[in-house]
């Protein structure tokens, strides 16, 4: 599937003021080249350097572009004087609004830093570059959507507006049922685990209970609704810990799986290299560049 | 264009949301015996229309058209058929192998709607020796990397828990962009596709530098806060160069930028819903209505495929088409 064939895309993400933008277009950039556009990326001060260079510049011409293009993508400050049909630009609050900012910065304004961790401790950002490359994906969807519609488009993505939208169950807790959801608080009965070999994910609902009680041999009734799980956390933690510790991911994987539980175990980008079910459908290409992340009527598309 | 919409919670009903935001007209399909697991909610009161008060639910489906059609019944099959010959767009999250129980097999859809594009979203893909693992959107950031790498350098491992579910968030923007893709594939072709997207796979493509960096040898270590010096201090994250507030939720709604912005927008009865991640100035995008309630839009979605008042009242009087959940909210 090459949707985008014979479009001519310019990808200013190289000259961005600030990080958030940059990586935020060279996402869209980059997905646009793996659908099929010629996507012309000018060098400049904020090139990704590395692996993460490798990753976002695949696909991409680097270099001048030619004078006509069908859009053009970047922040404000590249964007100033380039004419084309379909702009997509990427700011912090809107149009014209971009204080300094960073990716941890729009976690934290946003509330998904505040939400993500246990209630004793931190909170976490979110590993990598989750903020902006969401940015990019939704910038992404837009352009396509103007460039199918034909004729001028100016999108606007406000990386604060993307974090948010991310962020949905919280915002919506609190202007709907007015409850302020908090880090490891009434609903934190999902965390990870150590086991034998590493982590796993304790992750599953109520209707699970059973069969999570039977898998690890719990009879204490106090721990039979999950309003005493949550108000007995510590306890309840510490009662099945022994059971996860004593095997390893694979095994523990193995048994809530046979039992339709939604465990799984943590691993990591190293790990997923040999991963069965990614070499099963031939999700990572050579050097570990990984494909668009879908099969269309089976077959991977290129890119 | 004509969007089928069959997904469930986050992952499928967001991103019909989106196309129905681009111009879309969507009908969301729910039987009787199984509607959207988000109208079950914590405070549902069975003396009350609970299945129509669910915040969550309400929230993700304002605007859409509501089908209450049994698909587990021949007569509801045959009905979706020919929902089916008149849409371009058949969006579904259900388990692996449900599709195929209710005769709507992707490539049985293929060959008899060659010009439908069928957008299945599903955790692990639909091959592959775990295509049946069953997840949520934490388990996929254990299993697709994003955990490992998130967390304290010296603790363990985070997700994101209830409250995030994070791919299910995220798979919404890449689905559909990946369906307008496909639009415009066929565009060219005439052809439709069934794409086959995995949220694990999604998951890891957005680590996609670790992935490369690990294949070189150099894999990342957990950095935390992040590996630039970045800090949290008195409730204020630091990085060099700039800090902000680490908001909790009641501090982002009352925050200016936030009320700005577009991330939650208001039905026309000024509701709070779910908002629109970009914006067109060509085309000022907005809420088009609230919620319908279950079955509410059953006869008209009904006479437009074809169906004759006759054969609509004979559909419900055997409960093939409905206003209302078969059973009570799960206690």
């Amino acid at each position: 599937m090459r949707p985008l064939a014979g479009r001519r895309i310019l990808d200013l993400s190289a000259q961005a003021a600030q990080s958030p933008h940059g990586l935020a277009a060279a996402m869209a950039g980059r997905l646009a080249a793996a659908f099929g556009a010629e996507v012309y990326r000018p060098d400049g001060p904020r090139a990704p350097k590395g692996a993460l260079g490798r990753f976002l510049d695949a696909g991409k011409r680097i270099g001048p572009a030619p004078a006509a293009v069908d859009a053009a993508m970047g922040d404000s400050g590249a964007l100033a004087g380039v004419s084309a049909p379909v702009i997509l630009r990427f700011s912090v609050f809107g149009p014209g609004q971009d204080p300094p900012m960073s990716e941890f910065g729009l976690l934290a304004l946003s509330g998904l830093l505040d939400i993500v961790g246990e209630a004793e401790g931190s909170p976490w950002p979110l590993a990598g570059h989750q903020p902006a490359y969401a940015a990019g994906l939704a910038g992404l969807a837009a352009l396509l959507a103007a460039l199918r519609a034909g004729g001028e488009e100016r999108i606007e993505v406000s990386l604060f507006d993307v974090t948010c939208w991310l962020n949905w169950k919280v915002a919506a807790a609190m202007l709907v049922l007015g409850r302020i959801p908090r880090r490891g608080g009434a609903r934190a009965d999902w965390f990870t685990l150590p086991a034998a070999d590493g982590h796993i994910a304790l992750v599953y609902q109520e209707k699970d209970w059973p069969a999570l009680r039977e898998m690890l041999g719990l009879s204490d009734p106090r721990f039979d609704t999950r309003a005493g799980r949550l108000a007995l956390r510590r306890e309840f933690e510490a009662a099945i810990r022994p059971w996860f510790a004593a095997r390893t991911r694979e095994e523990i994987t193995r048994e809530a799986q046979a039992r339709r539980i939604p465990i799984g175990p943590v691993r990591h980008p190293a790990e997923l290299l040999s991963d069965p079910q990614y070499l099963a459908r031939g999700f990572l290409g050579p050097g570990g560049m990984p494909a668009l992340p879908f099969l269309v009527d089976g077959v991977r598309p290129h890119g | 264009m004509r969007v089928l919409d069959l997904g469930w919670l986050t992952a499928g009903a967001a991103t019909s949301t989106l196309l129905l935001d681009l111009g879309a007209e969507v009908v969301k399909v729910e039987g009787p015996g199984a509607p959207d697991p988000f109208r079950n909610w914590e405070n549902a009161d069975p003396e009350r229309e609970w299945w129509n008060e669910s915040p969550w639910f309400n929230f993700t489906n304002r605007g859409k058209r509501s089908l209450c059609l049994d698909l587990k019944d021949p007569r509801g099959q045959a009905v979706m058929q020919r929902l089916l010959a008149r849409a371009d767009i058949l969006v579904e999250n259900y388990r692996r192998g449900v599709l195929a129980e209710f005769g709507l097999d992707p490539a049985l859809l293929r060959r008899r709607f060659p010009r439908l594009i069928i957008a299945s979203i599903s955790s692990q893909g639909e091959t592959g020796p775990e295509r049946d693992m069953v997840s949520f959107g934490s388990t996929l950031e254990a299993t697709g990397g994003l955990a490992a790498l998130t967390g304290p350098p010296e603790g363990p491992p985070i997700i994101t828990g209830r409250d995030v579910n994070y791919p299910d968030q995220v798979v919404c923007l890449f689905a559909t962009a990946a369906i307008i893709a496909a639009l415009m594939e066929r565009d060219r072709s005439g052809e439709g596709a069934h794409i086959d997207l995995s949220q694990r796979e999604l998951t890891s493509f957005l680590l996609g530098e670790e992935l490369i960096a690990a294949a070189e040898g150099h894999p990342s270590p957990r950095h935390g806060y992040g590996p630039n010096g970045e800090t949290i201090r008195d409730g204020m994250a630091y990085w060099p160069g700039g800090s902000a507030p680490v908001r909790d939720g009641e501090s982002l709604a009352r925050a200016p930028e936030f009320q700005a912005g577009t991330a939650v927008l208001r039905a026309p009865d000024g509701t709070p819903v779910k908002g629109i991640p970009f914006r067109l100035q060509s085309r000022p995008l907005s809420v088009r209505g609230p919620c319908r309630p279950l079955g509410a839009d059953n006869r008209s979605v009904l006479r437009e495929a074809g169906l004759t008042e006759e054969e609509i009242a004979a559909l419900e009087e055997a409960g093939v088409v409905a206003t209302r959940p078969r059973r009570g909210p799960p206690r």
